[in-house]
């Protein structure tokens, strides 16, 4: 064994040339270190993926493959009106949940971020709605939206309001839905900016107020392009769970009235679990990661031009 | 000071919250057919009216000794509609032949599924399974059930008789001229009214008045509106607030689909067309948007005008309590809502009666592509629902036991008393459960299960003529007819919420079918089809 040969590359990457072990065991050691995740990741993730894609070429009826079909479960995709269907409820579901939540969740953020009597528990009320089990929210909004003299109806009606058709009105229902995922997800956007802000350094402020800035110039020229790289994280988060949504529209509309509630998700549970067409499933499947992957990667694209901007 | 009263404040609403979130509070029980059954009646107490022993212990010679049954059947409870009987029946089931009996609850959703998974992969993890009818199309088509025929005389088994059972309902035991479905729950649908209400002289008086004719238990659908329309808006149960003339429920996956078919059936089944309401046995082609569907469609959507406007966002637990609570004058559907009807905290106890599904004077035969006047009002029996019975695996490795177990629920001294009880979710379908002169059954087992007397006669006379009436609802049966009936079931709401016309409805019903039909292969369903009504 050429000793000084060894000793040269532990030299090389900076190790003390008594203890640097070689580099066959170096080399050994790592793949042990990284094994577990690789294999985690094939096995979770790779072949998951790898075995929906090859499901998606077949029809399949109760877990029996009857046959190779090609293409065909992706060309179904574009003459389905159903699914054009859910997938356009879904774009109105996103839009309407993930903008409300940002505003709403940013907002209650900067108002919380301050000395104010009582703040812990009120922040601690603000976050309660993350915990609970959507499923167990959903069956909980059908009480609340009863439209019988249900608690939101009689409460617009003692103040003079005509009762709401929350759940048997395409319109209201889709409303009915987004609101609950409202209430469920606002505080986690608030959560995560109140982290932020309080990560700020005073001093930029102290500065700022030295030379004279306003409340609102600090808000537009210190807060929001600080907290810029982490909005754009929250937003990425709520925009690929709403894209995924499930619970809510299950438990409380079933994604009725008609198709008014049937999100992208519901309607791939049920080819797949209803209808046991698992390939056109895994079809619906793909696309619906080529739509999140596409906004991951604009997303993505703009959190970095962002650090380069700072750069 | 402050610090320690915001902390309780917040210890106490953080304790409600994840009360709530966890689930907490009254869980909804589940139907038989999975959904929930309505709050304003109380359960009986399970266990208060039992059936007899019918089989003796084996001691030392048990026929099946070292068998496992496992028989698997929608979530309920020990004490829920058609699991109840199962957990009953258990110990003497056990004692009378040695076999252990495993007991595996699915929810409603995943009860399906999981028993084809098991079938398709030939796992044989389970022997039975109380299926619905609907069922019997994949299960028999795929081969994946067997005939229980050889079974069936032999008096080693518990003996019962297929033809104490209606003929609407016996057809569904067999399939293909091979008997698969031990009979158990005899599901239908009937229309219910409020008997006090259809009595009082003052309305009946009004009614004469605005209308031109008695007031009497609706015989069309023509009338059944009349009738809606002139209760609606009353008060029907004294609390000093407006009623309606009826309820349905309307809710996607609230099982309104089943509402469509019984309602619809007159006005396309008849006398010249006693089968085909589904597809066209020559070439598979849908029917579903056929005139006489598409003027049924309009009938119901008119009538959604006299019901709660919220009822097109409603289950059958939600429907079935408006009426418990008398909030409405008419509905349609199952047998559960008349024992339901018998049980503390009902308010219309005693209230109601029970017809056949309304009628019409003429139907749309889609044979000759014709309307039909009739002479007599048009009446289309049913047995529109789960009627949820126990099948036998094929890959079963005990199926001796299996049917042993299954026939022993089927005899006459269980089933009696099933079909009384409200909430073991059995529901009648044999001579022996109707009241004389119609079978042979006895007011004493209607009485020991909690019911009033008028309302059990008018409710088994009900059943009676449904179920014996000369026409039937040809029941679907074929691989996919849940898939065919969610495509119906969807684009029925968004007729009744005016989300499409009827005709388009319809229309849209019909491309559905044909895809689903298409995918699976035309061929195939359509022998499958034949084979369903018996055509081949």
């Amino acid at each position: 064994m050429d000793s000084a040969g060894d000793n040269r590359r532990s030299v090389e990457y900076g190790a003390d040339p008594k203890t640097a072990q070689p580099k066959g065991r170096t080399d050994r050691v790592k793949y042990l270190f990284i094994g577990p995740a690789v294999i985690w990741v094939l096995a979770f993730t790779i072949f998951p993926l790898l075995y929906a894609l090859y499901t998606s070429f077949y029809t399949y009826r109760f877990g029996q493959r009857l046959g190779f079909v090609g293409l065909d479960n992706f060309v179904r995709i574009f003459g389905d009106v159903n699914l054009l269907s859910s997938l356009r409820v879904t774009l109105i579901f996103v839009v309407g949940t993930v903008a409300t939540e940002m505003i709403l969740g940013v907002g209650l953020a900067l108002l919380l971020n301050r000395e104010m009597r009582g703040k812990n528990v009120t922040r601690g009320i603000a976050t309660l709605p993350l915990f609970a089990t959507p499923v167990a929210v959903g069956y909980l909004a059908i009480t609340l939206y009863y439209e019988q003299d249900g608690p939101i109806n009689s409460l617009i009606s003692a103040l003079g309001g005509r009762d709401v058709p929350w759940l048997s009105d395409p319109v209201w229902a889709l409303v009915a839905v987004i609101l609950v995922d409202i209430w469920q997800w606002t505080p986690f956007v608030f959560l995560v900016t109140l982290s932020g802000l309080q990560s700020l350094s005073s001093e930029l402020y102290d500065a700022a107020r030295v030379d004279g800035a306003s409340s609102l110039q600090n808000l537009r020229f210190l807060t929001l392009p600080l907290l810029a790289p982490l909005l754009w994280l929250i937003l990425l988060l709520r925009l690929v769970e709403a894209f995924r949504v499930f619970d809510i529209p299950v438990s409380l509309t079933l994604g009725g009235p008609g198709r008014a509630t049937e999100v992208y998700s519901l309607y791939t549970y049920r080819t797949a679990m209803r209808f046991f067409d698992h390939g056109y499933a895994a079809a619906q499947g793909f696309l619906l990661l080529v739509i999140v992957m596409l906004i991951v990667s604009v997303i993505f694209s703009r959190v970095r031009g962002l650090y380069e901007e700072e750069g | 000071m402050y610090r320690a009263r915001y902390l309780r404040f917040s210890f106490l609403i953080l304790v409600a919250f994840l009360f709530v979130a966890c689930g907490g509070g009254e869980q909804q029980t589940g139907g038989k057919s999975g959904v929930d059954k309505g709050t304003a009646a109380k359960q009986v107490e399970a266990g208060a009216y039992k059936p007899q022993r019918v089989a003796e212990p084996c001691g030392n010679d048990c026929p099946y000794e070292g068998d496992t049954v496992t028989v698997t059947v929608n979530t309920a409870g020990k004490e829920g509609p058609i699991s109840g009987p199962l957990y009953e029946v258990r110990n003497e089931f056990e004692a009378a032949t040695g076999a252990e009996m495993e007991i595996v609850e699915l929810p409603f959703a995943e009860h399906f599924p999981k028993l084809m998974t098991d079938l398709t992969s030939q796992t044989g993890e389970y022997d039975a399974s109380i299926a619905g009818a609907w069922w019997l199309g994949d299960l028999v088509g795929g081969d994946f059930i067997v005939p229980y025929d050889k079974y069936y005389n032999d008096p080693s088994f518990p003996q019962w008789d297929d033809q104490d059972v209606l003929p609407g309902p016996r057809k569904l035991l067999s399939y293909g001229g091979n008997r698969y479905m031990v009979a158990n729950d005899h599901d239908g649908q009937v229309m219910y009214y409020r008997r006090d209400l259809l009595e009082n002289p003052k309305h009946q008086k009004a009614f004469q008045k605005e209308y031109g004719y008695e007031l009497r238990p609706p015989q069309t659908w023509d009338e059944f509106e009349d009738v809606a329309e002139y209760f609606n808006g009353k008060d029907l149960n004294g609390d000093g607030k407006g009623d309606s003339g009826l309820t349905l429920h309307l809710k996607v996956g609230g099982q309104g689909m089943f509402h469509f078919m019984s309602f619809s059936a007159p006005y396309v089944i008849g006398p010249e067309n006693p089968n085909l309401y589904w597809f066209d046995p020559e070439n598979m082609d849908p029917l579903i948007d056929s005139p006489g569907h598409v003027r049924a469609l309009e009938k119901l959507v008119e009538l959604t005008d006299y019901g709660p406007e919220a009822m097109t966002g409603w289950s059958l637990g939600e429907s079935w309590d408006n009426f418990l609570r008398g909030e409405a004058a008419l509905t349609f559907t199952w047998g559960d809502l008349g024992a339901l009807a018998q049980q503390e905290g009902s308010q219309v106890k005693g209230k109601i009666g029970a017809a056949p599904i309304p009628g019409t004077d003429e139907y749309y035969n889609v044979e000759d592509g014709e309307w039909v006047k009739t002479d007599e009002i048009n009446v289309v029996g049913n047995t529109t629902g789960g009627s949820w019975a126990g099948v036998i695996s094929k890959y079963s490795d005990a199926p001796e036991a299996t049917y042993y177990l299954l026939a022993l629920m089927a005899t006459k001294e269980k089933s009696t008393v099933y079909a009384a009880r409200g909430w073991d979710g059995v529901d009648p379908g044999r001579y022996y459960h109707f009241l004389p002169p119609d079978g042979t059954g006895s007011m004493e087992n209607y009485r020991q299960a909690g019911w009033n007397e008028g309302d059990a006669k008018e409710y088994t006379t009900a059943y009676y003529d449904s179920f014996n009436a000369e026409q039937q609802f040809p029941y679907l049966r074929i691989p996919a007819t849940f898939e065919y009936w969610t495509a119906l079931d969807t684009n029925l709401s968004e007729a009744v919420t005016g989300q499409a016309s009827p005709e388009e409805a319809l229309k849209k019903t019909a491309d559905e079918f044909d895809s689903i039909t298409e995918r699976l292969g035309r061929d195939k369903q359509l022998q499958i089809y034949k084979t369903s009504l018996n055509l081949e």
